[in-house]
């Protein structure tokens, strides 16, 4: 169980790092793009908004109970709920 | 209770700390000059119905009725503090009817006459037990007060109908209260939250926090956030299992099967061949799952802006569901009810009968969990956007998943805005998943959960939404800011098929 927890762990320490390498490197590539603020009237659209709808949640919710499958969307990602 | 008061008094400390704290920082800025986060109070209110049926009911090792219905009424409350500081609070209930939960005892007994006349539906005495071991209250002591009832017919039960056992309704009570602080240039973010929530058998307690740095005149903007959810199950067994556990060797003879015929594949009456030695109580009802999510998001021009996301989630515990029912195919089936229906048992024709099961789902005590997710906005123009979404998902039971969807915003009118919407599901079955008394008795983990199958879906919809940003319209001081209604149909490649309509009205308080 031990050697378990500890293999999880690596996995999960190794996975955050190449998470934050992909996302630093993001970084860097965008640093050549600049939009300014009085650029953005199309940007500030409610519908361009990088995340879901208030009334989407119910439905994320029950994708969560439906599928195998949950997080990377803004709702549940397994804990919280007698779900999967 | 006495638990949720000791959560709620918990928040409510941490909360008071940070409240106090948020208002000094913001005494501390007060001589510089900027946009409030939030103007004034913002109040939604969120309802969602939805319905589903489906043929694999997980509590049905795999197989029976998963008609369910649950509405949601959920209020969510933003209450800018100060300049910088957000106070969020969302408080909801989701009540609900499942003809699959309600088989945890699927037990009842035909109309019977009791001796006042009357005719009504009597559960057994093998189901009012059931009940009494559910709701771990008073066991006779119920609004159909039973006492005049007569012995009635043998119990019947199938998994292709709703019982009136205790467990058919219940409803989740959840609490979460955050709180966000925003630094002067607006380009750092810290919050914090705190969440409760309690249904009959399954507690959870959750607190996270979020730091959010934006770069690049506010081109970029990269999010860590941390998780943690403590949960408990009060766990329940099936009924046959539930009473094994009790009574042992001897359950046949004493408690809740005493005097009930139990029929084996044959159809032939058996007196003890029925045990399920592979039962065994759960050690643990603790369930922990620790959630740690990155972010980034990106303006690519003036009408394309990307976010990269990813959440790595640990869980450890009581995984599995303790009332989800396992069928070995290398033991004997043995089933209550009536004998001639054995023949039809999975299929819908089946309306007496009930197998009685091998075990409980098992599954590993730990599930390391990978969802990476992408959301791409594009603006065509001032009629159309498009909003497309894809992730990707793996965890250490052998799920791999995939999810696409997309749903391109119509501005019909200056307040009028249309949604149609898609989106389509992928996954390979987890390790331990096989269909309906198939597994074998010799298998370390089983389970028959059809969420945890292969298969794919569907789901399509639309959505309609009215804002006025002007609020012109009035309720006491509550000026409506934007209506939404949204509806979808999900359809799954095993069969289930489901029904929500979503609606949120929301409102901006007057000063």
């Amino acid at each position: 169980m031990k050697t378990s927890f500890k293999k999880q762990g690596k996995q999960v320490v190794l996975t955050l790092w190449s998470g934050i390498l992909l996302m630093l490197s993001g970084v860097l590539v965008s640093a050549c793009a600049v939009v300014k603020p009085y650029q953005k009237v199309n940007l500030n659209d409610p519908d361009m908004k990088l995340s879901a709808h208030k009334t989407e949640r119910f439905e994320t919710n029950y994708q969560v109970y439906r599928e195998g499958a949950s997080g990377a969307n803004g709702g549940q990602t397994g804990g919280g709920c007698g779900c999967n | 209770m006495q638990l949720i008061m000791k959560y709620f008094y918990i928040i409510l400390f941490v909360f008071s700390s940070l409240l106090s704290f948020g208002q000094t920082a913001s005494q501390d800025s007060s001589k510089v000059y900027k946009k409030k986060v939030l103007e004034a109070v913002e109040v939604d209110f969120l309802m969602s119905f939805y319905s589903q049926r489906g043929q694999h009911s997980a509590v049905g090792g795999g197989i029976g009725s998963e008609k369910l219905t649950d509405n949601t009424p959920t209020l969510v409350v933003n209450i800018p503090l100060s300049d910088d500081n957000v106070l969020t609070i969302d408080a909801g209930i989701s009540a609900y009817s499942s003809a699959s939960s309600s088989n945890v005892n699927p037990f009842y007994t035909q109309p019977v006459k009791t001796q006042r006349g009357s005719t009504i539906i009597v559960q057994t005495g093998a189901s009012q037990r059931g009940a009494a071991n559910l709701e771990t209250s008073a066991a006779d002591d119920d609004v159909n007060d039973d006492d005049d009832m007569v012995a009635g017919p043998k119990p019947i039960g199938s998994p292709w109908y709703a019982s009136s056992g205790a467990s058919k309704s219940d409803a989740l009570k959840s609490l979460n209260i955050s709180y966000a602080h925003s630094s002067d240039d607006r380009n750092e973010i810290i919050s914090v939250n705190a969440g409760v929530s309690k249904e009959y058998d399954y507690s959870s307690l959750s607190f996270g926090a979020a730091y959010t740095r934006l770069f690049n005149q506010q081109n970029t903007e990269l999010s860590i956030k941390g998780a943690v959810y403590l949960d408990q199950w009060a766990v329940i067994y099936p009924t046959e299992l539930n009473e094994y556990s009790l009574h042992g060797g001897d359950f046949l003879n004493s408690g809740y099967f005493s005097g009930v015929e139990i029929y084996d594949q044959d159809m032939n009456v058996t007196t003890d061949a029925y045990n399920p030695a592979a039962f065994s109580s759960m050690g643990n009802s603790n369930r922990n799952s620790y959630t740690a999510s990155l972010g980034f998001s990106q303006i690519l021009s003036r009408n394309l802006q990307i976010s990269v996301f990813m959440d790595l989630i640990v869980q450890n515990g009581l995984l599995s569901t303790p009332y989800q029912r396992v069928y070995f195919k290398d033991r004997s089936n043995y089933f209550i009810g009536q004998s001639s229906d054995i023949a039809y048992y999975e299929t819908t024709a089946n309306d007496g009968v009930f197998h009685l099961a091998d075990d409980v789902e098992r599954l590993p005590g730990t599930r390391f969990k990978v969802p990476v997710g992408i959301r791409l906005n594009y603006y065509f123009n001032e009629i159309i956007t498009f909003r497309g979404y894809y992730r990707y998902y793996k965890d250490d039971w052998g799920l791999e998943s995939q999810t696409a969807s997309i749903e391109m915003p119509i501005k019909v009118s200056q307040k009028f805005t249309f949604y149609p919407s898609y989106r389509y599901y992928i996954q390979t079955q987890a390790d331990y998943f096989a269909p309906y008394n198939t597994h074998l008795s010799t298998e370390q983990y089983y389970t028959s959960d059809y969420d945890l199958s292969t298969f794919n879906s569907k789901s399509i919809g639309f959505g309609v939404s009215y804002t006025d940003i002007f609020t012109s319209f009035k309720i006491f001081k509550l000026g409506m800011k934007s209506i939404d209604l949204r509806y979808q149909n999900y359809q799954r490649s095993d069969g289930l098929k489901s029904n929500i309509i979503s609606f949120g009205f929301s409102f901006v308080v007057d000063k």
